[in-house]
């Protein structure tokens, strides 16, 4: 394999893992937090939808990128009400609140698109070149020419990681996710913390989705999140909840379905449909392997009850 | 026979969190028989009330983004009314788009019950569907109740096999089942399409779909003159049975034990592992024999997509019917005479379909925060 070939396969993965990457550091700050973040799926999706609507109609891109996070905070709104407030099953809640998203992007586009749903096209958001750094060999390309949402995932890494284990925020955060009792007794409100987490994490979500929609496709369908929400979930997994560790999952599945695009062009014996498989299977038997050596929050998916 | 016992649902009596329902739950008797039917009465109508404020207010809202869209809602309700009951036709569609909802959802209930999160049926439902058209093309001119058999047994088996993978990573590799069932029903759906582009797959057909089976090996009417196929007995059928299996065998209470309480059940040499798999076959095997009924009886092929949505939907319908194999009769006849009427609202008012999704949706977001309240805090 020459240096070409390989730069771009690398480039590829990363290209995939962004969405991966955003979505999960939102389930890992949820998840810390002790909600299971099962509900990315709907909060990508409604970012992209969001993002690509107020994109289309305010012709800018900043505000379409605020809808996005807005987007998946609604979603995640509705994760947080039924969870917090009213101590529904964090699982189920998730896939339910997904449901409801697929539902209603699909309902809100063709209510405010009409029959020309499909031509609501908008500009791609523009490859950014870092000045000097992406002129290096080998490296500039690949990590210094990518569009603006891959920076803002890989620079969101060492605050999420600085925030949960040096400041006293992301402290009471894994408190609450750990223990909601001790937490309360030694003064933090875990419905708050809670709460504040299930939200951050929807923004980002939210921001997954415009990920898909305004960086990669320019155009929002029903259902174009297509389980990468799940796929995040796994990478938190098989990240053991922990920002670098997910990114490194997120690689992987990035680098796995990267492959599967390109093995596609070789006349291999097996068929597209299988090689499609490969990320979900990867998933699947890195969770496997891991089994139990995963070590999730203690707390999470249990509620917090005062009573 | 109480359809429910008091330990199935408890009632909302205080904020604590309920004693775990345990094997003695079912056969305490309070003090006094007044308290003892009003506990039994509250217990009972708790789920009804459930559901039913859930479905109201699930409707309410989706009333205020129909008016949002510009439209009326009254108007689109009546349509969709019309939609699901206006005829015998209508209503036909209505039964036959319970049938699956009916079968996944029991399993699902089942596996709830035990508190194995099964999120699999769609990838179940799909298998299941491709084995039975394996065998109605595979079996071609035998005796048609041989086919017919076969093909439902072969859409069970390969339902409950794919299910029984998932229990294999959840109890062996100790894998969250939720994420593992996910996972594995985006492969089953790559599964079925790479066998409708390939052995099973109809040759110059344009669309992904199998060649249509010989007549021999449809599913027949139930009643003449109408596209009304027997399935919906079946599901019935099926939905009694797991009530009787959950709640007057000793299966049945293996499973409810594992379910309340792994340590309790470990106690009383009941294998929580084993349960786990019970749980999950079954639900795959129901699964995966909506899925050969879809095959056989709609569509007399295998068609790419005929799975969609099913999976996700039987929960909700499993949730609405509080978990209860019986309670989810009329949950899932609601869903499906839902969605058909939703189908003739699209066309009469212009009032999108995945309407259907979002009131599913809210209904889910409903229950579970009325369960939750309730202080069943684990569904």
């Amino acid at each position: 394999m020459d240096a070409a070939v390989l730069l771009d396969f690398l480039s590829a993965s990363l290209r995939i893992a962004t969405p991966l990457l955003l979505a999960a550091l939102g389930g890992i700050l949820c998840e810390r937090g002790g909600t299971f973040a099962v509900g990315l799926e709907g909060q990508m999706l409604a970012g992209a939808f969001f993002g690509v609507i107020v994109t289309y109609f305010a012709h800018s891109a900043g505000l379409g990128l605020l809808a996005s996070a807005l987007g998946g905070m609604l979603m995640a709104l509705v994760v947080m009400v039924a969870t917090v407030r009213f101590h529904a099953e964090h699982m189920v809640t998730g896939i339910a609140s997904n449901i409801l998203a697929l539902g209603l992007t699909s309902f809100l586009l063709r209510s405010i698109a009409g029959g020309s749903a499909s031509a609501m096209r908008v500009p791609l958001l523009e490859t950014w070149a870092v000045p000097l750094l992406s002129d290096i060999p080998g490296i500039g390309p690949l990590l210094f020419r990518q569009p603006p949402l891959t920076y803002v995932a890989l620079l969101l890494l060492p605050p999420v990681i600085l925030f949960l284990t040096r400041t006293r925020a992301g402290l009471a955060l894994r408190a609450v996710g750990e223990n909601p009792m001790a937490a309360f007794a030694a003064g933090i409100d875990p419905i708050r913390t809670r709460a504040a987490a299930i939200l951050a994490g929807g923004a980002l979500a939210g921001l997954a989705g415009a990920v898909l929609s305004l960086q990669q496709v320019g155009t929002f369908t029903d259902g174009m999140t297509g389980g990468r929400g799940y796929l995040a979930l796994a990478a938190i997994i098989v990240g053991r909840w922990m920002p670098l560790g997910t990114l490194v999952a997120c690689l992987m599945f990035g680098a796995a379905e990267a492959a599967s695009l390109r093995l596609q062009a070789f006349s291999l014996p097996v068929s597209s449909y299988i090689i499609q498989m490969l990320p979900y299977l990867a998933a699947l038997l890195v969770l496997a392997v891991m089994g139990r050596g995963a070590r999730m929050p203690a707390a999470v998916g249990q509620p917090f009850r005062t009573r | 026979m109480s359809p429910v016992s008091p330990s199935a649902d408890r009632p909302p009596v205080d904020g604590q969190a309920p004693a775990a329902p345990g094997p003695s739950t079912g056969h305490d008797r309070p003090p006094t028989l007044l308290l003892s039917a009003i506990t039994a009465r509250a217990a009972r109508a708790a789920p009804l009330w459930r559901a039913v404020s859930a479905v109201a207010m699930a409707f309410a809202v989706t009333a205020g983004l129909i008016l949002l869209a510009g439209k009326d809602p009254f108007q689109a309700y009546a349509f969709l009314l019309r939609g699901a009951f206006g005829s015998w036709d209508r209503i036909v569609v209505g039964l036959n788009k319970t049938t699956p909802y009916l079968l996944c959802a029991v399993g699902i209930a089942l596996c709830f019950r035990g508190r194995v999160m099964n999120i699999g049926a769609e990838g179940q439902l799909a298998l299941g569907g491709s084995a039975a058209a394996a065998v109605a093309l595979g079996m071609g001119e035998s005796p048609g109740w041989l086919v017919l058999l076969l093909a439902l047994a072969a859409g069970a088996g390969g339902g409950a096999l794919w299910a029984g993978i998932g229990a294999g990573i959840r109890v062996w590799r100790g894998v969250n089942e939720v994420l593992v069932t996910l996972l594995m029903n985006f492969i089953a759906l790559l599964i079925v399409a790479e066998l409708l582009h390939g052995s099973l797959g109809e040759e110059g057909a344009g669309f992904p779909q199998s060649p249509l089976f010989a007549p021999s090996a449809w599913l027949g009417k139930l009643v003449p003159r109408t596209d009304l196929h027997p399935g919906i007995l079946i599901a019935v059928l099926a939905a009694v049975a797991a009530h009787v299996l959950l709640w007057r065998t000793t299966l049945g209470f293996r499973w409810r034990v594992a379910g309340a309480s792994e340590s309790a059940a470990r106690y009383a040499g009941i294998s929580p592992g084993r349960a786990v798999f019970g749980l999950m076959m079954s639900a795959g095997g129901l699964a995966g024999l909506a899925g050969a009924i879809e095959c056989l009886g709609v569509h007399y092929r295998l068609i790419e997509g005929f799975s969609a949505g099913f999976g996700f939907n039987a929960v909700a319908v499993a949730l609405m019917g509080a978990l209860n194999p019986l309670y989810v009769v009329p949950s899932a006849l609601f869903f499906g005479f839902l969605e058909t009427g939703a189908l003739a609202m699209q066309r009469q008012v212009g009032v999108p379909s995945s309407l259907v999704l979002i009131i599913q949706g809210l209904t889910m977001v409903f229950v579970l925060s009325g369960l939750g309240r309730a202080g069943s805090a684990k569904v």
